[in-house]
């Protein structure tokens, strides 16, 4: 991204300041910054960092309330405590996320170490999804011998996934 | 191992005997890991955060593992032994401070640590001494591979290792290289390289990490970025970074002597006398009058303090080792005075 002011440099610093009740972002470069007296500050959190890089709280209010299955946070517990609650809150806050990772490491592509049990279990996480799906089309279709066929295998691949 | 053995012995990294040493103290790699299947500590009830620590800590205490490690639950340590792993570089503040079932798998060389409940369920950390980042990736990163072979990490082929933080996602690598950087300090050029790491998506912090201030002039400077980039680039980009750090405060340290030779020297032999002779002593002056001597040493205006000594008395003095070597509890003041004294026994006689 660059820099709003010179339109030149690549912004390094992101501001969000409260004027009138209103949020507003503002994205410069070091120099730009300098110039209109933000200093770099030595000691910042990462709360601090993520508070400069999150989207304005007014603009999109539904996503804020979109809570998570698993853990039970808000996209709005998040941007607070600048934490996320589990693993599965990277797939429900998965578009904010897209857009806060490319702002923070420029990528939103892992390139790095995989673990070596990672294919199998991926494999394994897929076959789950699949089987929950069917389980509800079963119950529906009041076909409870299949539905309990299902469930156990349901079981056991989190037995194995809990490994 | 008990905590208070620490203080017979001091760390692999303190030894001040690792390449560029005269600039830089350490070089520590980090790994953030969860537990695929259990939620992260954001929202984990005590319940949770006990379970967590029972599944974890036999898998760190088994013989399988590349180093032989020690477990130490946190709960059952006093305040002064969790300040004192705290001093050590073992354990964080937050950890220090936090509540709850929690704790800390370290080797006997102090290298390597591994903290269960902190932000992540588990922070690995490998500490060497100067400038080893190829050394201590590679010790970490066969520790975190012995470890996939008992625990299954929160993992997503896009989103790479899950971290409670979208700041460390992706490798959860930090790389942290500390350098003591007096010259660059006294000469005012620190903004200088703040403004330039920064701009290249690097941090800088203090002696004790995040939130803490530049102590004694030593400064850790890590990378942001921690996605979409491999373990490895994100190692090479550093070391491309790290050396110009060491030219620029090698210059100025030779401008110090060249231009000012009677002002460096009576700044290193006053810092020498006050800590041969001071009754009383905060760790604050201690700090700043050891870093003096430090540059003097590393310039050659003094001989004859081994830099390991030297190196062991910013951590010895720190107030939790001072409190663990007196065994009790001691007002600041109390702890001036044997400070001043553990100082002036450690240098006598060199």
């Amino acid at each position: 991204m660059n820099c709003e002011k010179c339109h030149k440099n690549h912004a390094t610093i992101h501001l969000t300041a409260i004027e009138g009740g209103m949020k507003k972002e503002a994205h410069l470069c070091d120099e730009c910054a300098r110039q209109t007296g933000v200093h770099l500050k030595f000691n910042f959190s990462i709360s601090d960092l993520l508070g400069g890089l999150m989207e304005p709280t007014t603009k999109t209010p539904k996503v804020n309330q979109v809570r998570c299955p698993e853990c039970g946070i808000t996209y709005s517990e998040f941007k607070t405590k600048a934490r996320l609650g589990c693993a599965n809150d990277y797939e429900v806050f998965r578009s904010e996320l897209l857009r806060l990772l490319e702002k923070i490491h420029g990528s939103t592509q892992h390139a790095g170490k995989t673990p070596h049990t990672v294919d199998a279990q991926v494999r394994k996480e897929n076959e789950l999804i699949r089987l929950k799906k069917d389980l509800e089309s079963v119950v529906k279709s009041e076909d409870f011998e299949k539905a309990a066929e299902i469930r156990d295998r349901i079981k056991t691949i989190e037995l194995e996934l809990n490994r | 191992m008990k905590v208070e053995e620490l203080l017979s012995q001091s760390g692999e990294w303190l030894k001040g005997t690792g390449p560029e040493s005269d600039v830089v103290i350490s070089s520590r790699v980090r790994l953030a890991r969860n537990l695929h299947r259990f939620p992260f500590l954001t929202v984990a009830t005590p319940q949770v955060r006990a379970e967590v620590e029972k599944f974890v800590r036999p898998r760190l205490e088994e013989g399988k593992l590349p180093r032989k490690l020690v477990y130490w639950s946190l709960s059952e340590l006093s305040a002064v032994e969790r300040a004192l792993l705290v001093e050590r570089h073992l354990i964080s503040k937050e950890h220090e401070k936090a509540d709850g079932d929690r704790g800390v798998a370290v080797g006997a060389d102090e290298a390597i640590s591994i903290m269960v409940n902190e932000e992540d369920h588990l922070r690995l950390q490998v500490i060497r001494s100067g400038l080893q980042l190829d050394e201590a990736y590679e010790e970490i990163d066969r520790m975190d591979t012995a470890l996939e072979g008992s625990l299954n990490f929160a993992f997503s082929p896009q989103f790479g290792y899950l971290t409670a933080c979208p700041t460390n996602v992706g490798t959860g690598l930090r790389i942290s290289v500390m350098m003591h950087l007096p010259a660059a300090a006294l000469s005012k050029q620190m903004e200088k390289v703040l403004q330039s790491l920064q701009r290249l998506n690097y941090t800088v912090r203090g002696f004790y990490g995040e939130g803490t201030q530049p102590l004694g002039d030593f400064y850790q400077v890590s990378n942001q970025i921690t996605m979409g980039k491999s373990e490895r680039d994100i190692i090479s980009e550093l070391k491309k970074v790290i050396p110009e750090i060491l030219k620029f405060e090698r210059s100025w340290r030779h401008k110090l002597i060249d231009d000012e030779p009677r002002k460096l020297e009576d700044r290193v032999w006053r810092a020498y006398g006050i800590l041969k002779h001071a009754r009383r002593i905060t760790s604050e002056e201690a700090t700043d009058l050891l870093s003096a001597l430090r540059l003097g040493l590393t310039m050659n205006v003094i001989t004859g303090i081994p830099h390991k000594v030297l190196n062991e008395l910013f951590i010895f003095t720190q107030p939790a080792h001072l409190q663990k070597i007196e065994r009790k509890i001691l007002d600041p003041e109390e702890r001036d005075s044997v400070r001043a004294e553990f100082i002036r026994r450690r240098l006598e006689g060199l």
